[in-house]
């Protein structure tokens, strides 16, 4: 006979159920998908009359931004379950409760992934009708496709984790999403505003020698998650001027990191404290 | 069967459970009966792990609950209608429930069947009423055919009908032999479907005892009223048996210490024909108001 208990492929099979029972996934995977089409279609048609023109160089424009959309679904996989009240019959079912956490990780990510793969799809249409009037044809295979589909499924995932361990943590869909948002997407832009208005506007810009200020900037940037992203989505794109050059591997690293460290805290707050 | 052992749960300086002891056997109804914020849901979320006491044990079959191998198959538990997700169908709800024990599908149909959810069972949480959430958490507590229900004030928000079909159901579940734990702030709806009621107040055990004892007790605590040919026979012959008598302005007895069942043997004695004899309504809850009046938070007017 089968163990009758909770063991963690059937939690992993409950959490999909769970996943894919939500509007919101569905809405948050077709939104993203659709956004990054568009918007690569828009902003390759914009520079389609320029005479240097290379269709496959917009591929991935616009695939940074889909980090919103699956961090929001991460948010929702993590918090929902706190501010719904599902974790009392989720955590009676499986009261080692870390097990709902890990799998929560796994779907989570594997619909993040799913999303990447069909966003850099939707960039490759996205860039096609601009390539058309150009009557060019995008050479795929030499503009780093599959490095692209790579780099996207991995930041993506890591987006997913980080929305995933903000929301177990902070346990409320809003203010996990707010603390995201302001730590990962609207500090770098301050930041780099910052270091903007301390350079000398009429300098001449050499990446070989940028001002102090851009360079602490940019590294301080190169390792954050979307930092971390812009690497991972331009393969062999290089780093930010003054900063080091993380590479796709480094990146992966340090984007690993900022999703280990919240993600462990959650899951001691979730072994640790009562449920209620 | 649940076993509660000196079971005390602190928040900082607030105890919200205080040295509670009791049992809830198999094929019985308990009842756990106590005014609001009398502590009887933390006691339910540490049965079910959730929370962790501060001192003393609750045990299930004699396991702690995150012990448990199969823990929906050991204990089935209703604690809060807002224990779905309200943009998931009813059916997926259960199915994921299902999934983490290995539960057949077919046995989701046969719980939504049980509780006259199959018509709704593709319908999102969020529009359901507060009655269709109050099924949709017993179908959640029956999905594993568990020995032990654990049910947090079951009856709350059904309509008439519900009320009936649930007191039949614990009935059955407490004759299949299983045990049957469930909470209340209505004692008359003990009284109903329960066997045995364990009563709290601030957290503290005021009584464990049979809904026959208690009604015993409710009697003596409680009011006879009585009408006869001979109010001057009768009154003197009750209080020799030891109860105390007031004369009401139209002629009948009020007989405080003695039941319905002794004020007619009394009657009978004395050979008092007896025109009206009633407990007055609300004795029982009356009971109930003496055993916990001096554990209530809030009590209206009491400034």
């Amino acid at each position: 006979m089968r163990a009758p208990g909770p063991s963690f492929p059937r939690v992993v099979h409950a959490e999909w159920t769970k996943l894919l029972g939500l509007r919101s996934t569905h809405v948050v995977v077709v939104a993203t998908v659709g956004l990054v089409g568009f918007l690569t279609h828009l902003s390759s048609s914009a520079s389609a009359g320029d005479p240097g023109f290379v269709p496959t160089r917009g591929l991935a424009d616009v695939l940074p931004l889909a980090f919103l959309g699956v961090l929001v679904l991460g948010v929702v996989v993590g918090a929902g379950e706190h501010s719904t009240g599902t974790f009392r019959s989720t955590f009676a079912a499986v009261p080692q409760r870390i097990p709902v956490l890990l799998a929560q990780a796994v779907v989570t990510a594997a619909v993040a992934l799913w999303t990447g793969v069909l966003s850099v799809a939707a960039a490759v249409l996205g860039i096609l009708p601009a390539a058309a009037s150009r009557e060019m044809t995008p050479d795929l295979a030499t503009a780093g496709v599959p490095g692209l589909l790579l780099g996207s499924g991995g930041f993506l995932v890591g987006a997913g984790l980080l929305g995933l361990a903000f929301g177990a943590l902070l346990r409320r869909p809003v203010p996990a999403l707010v603390a995201a948002v302001v730590l990962f997407l609207v500090a770098p832009v301050v930041l780099s505003i910052a270091a903007d208005t301390g350079d000398d506007p009429v300098a001449v810009h050499d990446p070989e020698d940028p001002p102090a200020a851009t360079a602490v900037v940019n590294t301080v940037e190169s390792f954050t998650p979307v930092g971390a992203g812009a690497v991972l989505t331009n393969p062999g794109g290089g780093g930010l001027d003054g900063a080091p050059d993380l590479g796709a591997a480094g990146s992966a690293l340090v984007l690993g990191c900022w999703v280990a460290v919240p993600l462990t805290v959650a899951a001691v707050r979730l072994r640790r404290r009562d449920l209620v | 069967m649940i076993t509660a052992e000196a079971l005390t749960k602190r928040y900082g300086t607030t105890t919200a459970v205080d040295g509670l002891s009791f049992t809830a056997h198999p094929g019985t109804v308990t009842g756990f009966l106590g005014p609001n914020g009398a502590g009887k849901s933390t006691t339910m979320r540490m049965v079910l792990g959730l929370e962790r006491p501060t001192a003393g044990s609750v045990l299930v079959d004699g396991q702690r609950y995150a012990d448990l191998r199969a823990p929906l198959r050991t204990v089935g538990a209703m604690l809060d209608v807002r224990s779905a997700h309200p943009g998931r169908t009813a059916f997926r709800h259960l199915l994921a429930l299902a999934r983490t024990h290995g539960i057949p599908r077919s046995r989701v149909d046969e719980v939504l069947g049980l509780t006259g959810l199959q018509s709704v069972a593709g319908r999102r949480v969020k529009g359901f009423s507060l009655g269709m959430g109050q099924r949709l958490g017993i179908a959640a507590a029956l999905l594993g055919d568990p020995s032990t229900l654990v049910l947090d004030e079951p009856v709350n928000g059904l309509d008439p009908d519900g009320v009936l079909w649930i007191r039949s159901l614990v009935r059955d579940l407490a004759a299949e032999g299983r045990t049957v734990f469930l909470s209340s702030h209505l004692m008359h709806e003990l009284a109903l479907c329960a066997d045995r009621v364990v009563v709290v107040g601030r957290g503290r055990l005021l009584a464990d005892a049979s809904v026959a004892e208690l009604l015993e007790r409710s009697r003596a605590a409680g009011v006879v009223r009585v009408r006869t040919t001979v109010p001057d026979r009768l009154a003197p012959a009750l209080v020799r048996a030891g109860a105390a008598v007031a004369v009401e302005p139209d002629g009948a007895l009020h007989v405080r210490g003695a039941s319905l069942e002794e004020v007619g043997a009394v009657a009978g004695e004395v050979g008092a024909t007896l025109l009206e004899l009633t407990a007055e309504a609300g004795s029982l809850e009356a009971a109930y108001l003496e055993l916990t009046g001096g554990s209530v938070e809030h009590r209206a007017g009491s400034r």
